[in-house]
């Protein structure tokens, strides 16, 4: 069994192989922002969907160039410039992109995962997902302080089941007081900046920070592992609401945001509450600032050290969890109030940029039986760290590497995690990625997966 | 008298000579181009020129202000065209070109404004929100419009010390002191 496991495993890294160097046809165009601005993806990306410093400036200022470049592409004008004097006898005047700004993403997956089944026995999977996800992107900027993101997703999953969900909708009201950047405001479904710089998003990695997103404290004893899904119990990966950022003098970043929680909103009307602030020592200021800095014409590389700390207050009140106990009465858990804090630091050294975050979390837990009585209330905490480095070998060529280690609640029946992930990443084109990622439980060996992935935007 | 003819003769032969060009580039920064900033000499004290009779042109063609930035001296009537199958309608919301409005009129049909002092002022269609254009109306005959490498020459301006301003349409506008005796040189980096 281990042989034939073995056998596919080669044959899957074969196949990926294949993928990477098969003649991919050119691409004719390039996504959205990229036509907007007649430029390259790496511009703002060092490998897409890895941000650059540029890359992040440009997100930071919604989607406008540093400088106030006007883009290349010359929008369409809902109103000329001098309505402003009119206004509000006249509407406001703004404009929007010139052609619809479409992007799409399509991701392959050669899917080969190893995991421990009910009998002990390991249980693999080889699966081509071709497609396993496909992205419709729209984003663009309307006027001087509007700019918009929205994605649409379409996965296809190994059990023959799809699911499609608007992961982003949003609206960015960009520099709304003066000409600085300190008051901006995102509402919508977004990923809050609060993960900045480690979310899914804009991670070179293919797969995400379980340990970050995933890990589920809701349980009898104070947490049940990982979730199946990015469930956004441990941090959530998108949030509804509204998110004020801005950038001051160049280096500090802040974000406060209020969003939906856990508890339906049919159930309760509280909110969640989250907030990040941090500074960028050296390197391109965060709103693409250059002054006094000398940058290498490579630009995804620099010499800087981004750091700061992260919080998020939620409440699943009134968010029942079925559960079920060792002698099969059931209750059900609510989250009543649970508290995350950590710290967030992102170093840059050339070609190489380490970066981690350290977080802990607190959730008080009530559980109550099948007729509601309240049968526990207890604290629970948990710790989470990772830490990940990306390298750029060649501009075609890079690497990631990290570890990541979650300790849950000492009551928690569940294990600590320590996740070892690897990948190289190959672009072919700028807008073309071929990647081979290895995932590893280093608390069980039989856990672990091999991914071959090729990606394509335009 | 006779004497003094040959001495007058020379005079009026040598006057070109007692004048010079300015030229120079303006590079103006977050835009596309450096096209339609506005280089002009300056307000002289005490000084005042007369209106020119010919008007000044400013077309509306394929839904837009042909030329994008008109630069005229102050007192000159400027004709409004309408080269295109739609209706249109000039009016500018400035006080300094009194806020006037021309009403809306078809194809091949031309209306008029003088504009009476200095003035930068915007043209709009309300007919089409998104058409824009300008009128710099300026205080003395010596002017030029940027193409889009920048470039710019003013001819025949007499010697002497001026300022020398750039207006842009959307960038900081910026002068300089000058001091022209021939081919004087002036560059002007603008931005937001």
């Amino acid at each position: 069994m281990r042989t034939l496991g073995r056998k596919v495993a080669w044959l899957s890294i074969l196949t990926g192989s294949m993928l990477v160097f098969l003649n991919v046809p050119s691409a004719s165009a390039i996504p959205a922002f990229a036509r907007i601005h007649k430029t390259s993806c790496q511009t703002c990306h060092t490998g897409f969907p890895k941000l650059n410093p540029f890359g992040e400036a440009f997100r930071l200022l919604g989607y406008r160039m540093p400088g106030e470049m006007q883009p290349e592409t010359k929008p369409q004008s809902l109103g000329a410039e001098a309505y402003k004097k009119m206004w509000p006898k006249a509407i406001y005047p703004s404009d929007i992109p010139a052609y619809a700004p479409l992007a799409m993403n399509i991701k392959m997956a050669s899917v080969y995962d190893s995991s421990v089944g009910d009998a002990g026995h390991e249980v693999t999977h080889n699966d081509f997902q071709f497609p396993q996800e496909v992205n419709l992107f729209a984003g663009g900027t309307m006027g001087d302080h509007i700019s918009f993101f929205s994605e649409l997703t379409h996965a296809e999953n190994s059990d023959g089941s799809s699911d499609t969900e608007i992961e982003h909708a949003q609206l960015h009201f960009n520099s709304l007081f003066g000409h600085g950047h300190w008051i901006n405001f995102k509402i919508g479904k977004i990923a809050p900046d609060l993960e900045d710089g480690f979310q899914e998003m804009w991670l070179s990695t293919d797969n995400g920070i379980d340990t970050m997103f995933t890990f589920n404290p809701i349980g009898l004893h104070g947490g049940t592992g990982l979730s199946e899904e990015m469930a956004g119990i441990s941090l959530p990966s998108m949030v509804k609401g509204v998110e004020m950022y801005g950038i001051g003098a160049h280096r500090f970043f802040y974000t406060v945001g209020v969003v939906n929680g856990l508890t339906p909103a049919n159930v309760s009307s509280t909110k969640d509450f989250y907030a990040r602030a941090d500074y960028k020592f050296g390197g391109m200021g965060l709103d693409g600032d250059t002054t006094g800095v000398t940058l290498p014409p490579e630009n995804w590389r620099e010499r800087s050290l981004r750091i700061g700390v992260l919080g998020y207050h939620g409440s699943g009140k009134g968010a029942d969890f079925p559960m079920e106990d060792e002698n099969g009465a059931t209750f059900n858990v609510q989250d009543r109030n649970f508290d995350r804090a950590g710290i967030y630091a992102s170093w840059y050294y050339d070609d190489l940029n380490v970066f981690g975050v350290a977080m802990s979390g607190r959730d008080r837990l009530d559980t109550f039986t099948a007729d509601g009585v309240l049968a526990n209330s207890d604290s629970h905490r948990f710790t989470t760290w990772f830490l990940q480095s990306d390298y750029v070998i060649l501009p075609p060529l890079q690497a990631s590497l990290r570890y990541e280690s979650l300790t849950p609640p000492r009551s928690a029946e569940v294990r600590s995690l320590r996740t070892l992930n690897a990948s190289l990443s190959y672009f072919i084109y700028a807008n073309v990625k071929a990647m081979v990622e290895y995932r590893r439980d280093l608390r069980e060996s039989k856990n672990y997966s091999l991914n071959t992935i090729l990606r394509f935007a335009f | 008298m006779k004497r003094f003819i040959p001495l007058v003769v020379f005079t009026l032969a040598a006057m070109p000579l007692l004048a010079g060009d300015i030229h120079g580039k303006v590079v103006a920064h977050g835009v596309r181009n450096s096209a339609d900033a506005v280089v002009y000499v300056a307000a002289i004290a005490g000084k005042t020129f007369p209106a020119p009779a010919a008007h000044a042109k400013v077309d509306q063609k394929n839904m837009q202000f042909v030329p994008h930035v008109l630069a005229i001296l102050e007192g000159t009537t400027v004709d409004f065209h309408n080269s295109d199958a739609l209706l249109h309608n000039v009016f500018s919301p400035d006080a300094c070109a009194d806020r006037f409005n021309l009403g809306t009129w078809p194809q091949g049909q031309v209306k008029s404004f003088t504009f009476k002092k200095e003035c930068f002022a915007s043209l709009l269609c309300k007919v089409h929100p998104e058409m824009e254009g300008f009128v710099a109306v300026l205080p003395t005959p010596w002017f030029a419009v940027t193409p889009a490498d920048g470039s710019y020459e003013i001819r025949d301006v007499p010697n002497g010390a001026y300022t020398l301003k750039v207006w842009h349409p959307t960038l900081k506008a910026a002068q300089k002191s000058v001091t022209v005796s021939g081919p004087t040189e002036a560059n002007f980096e603008i931005a937001k």
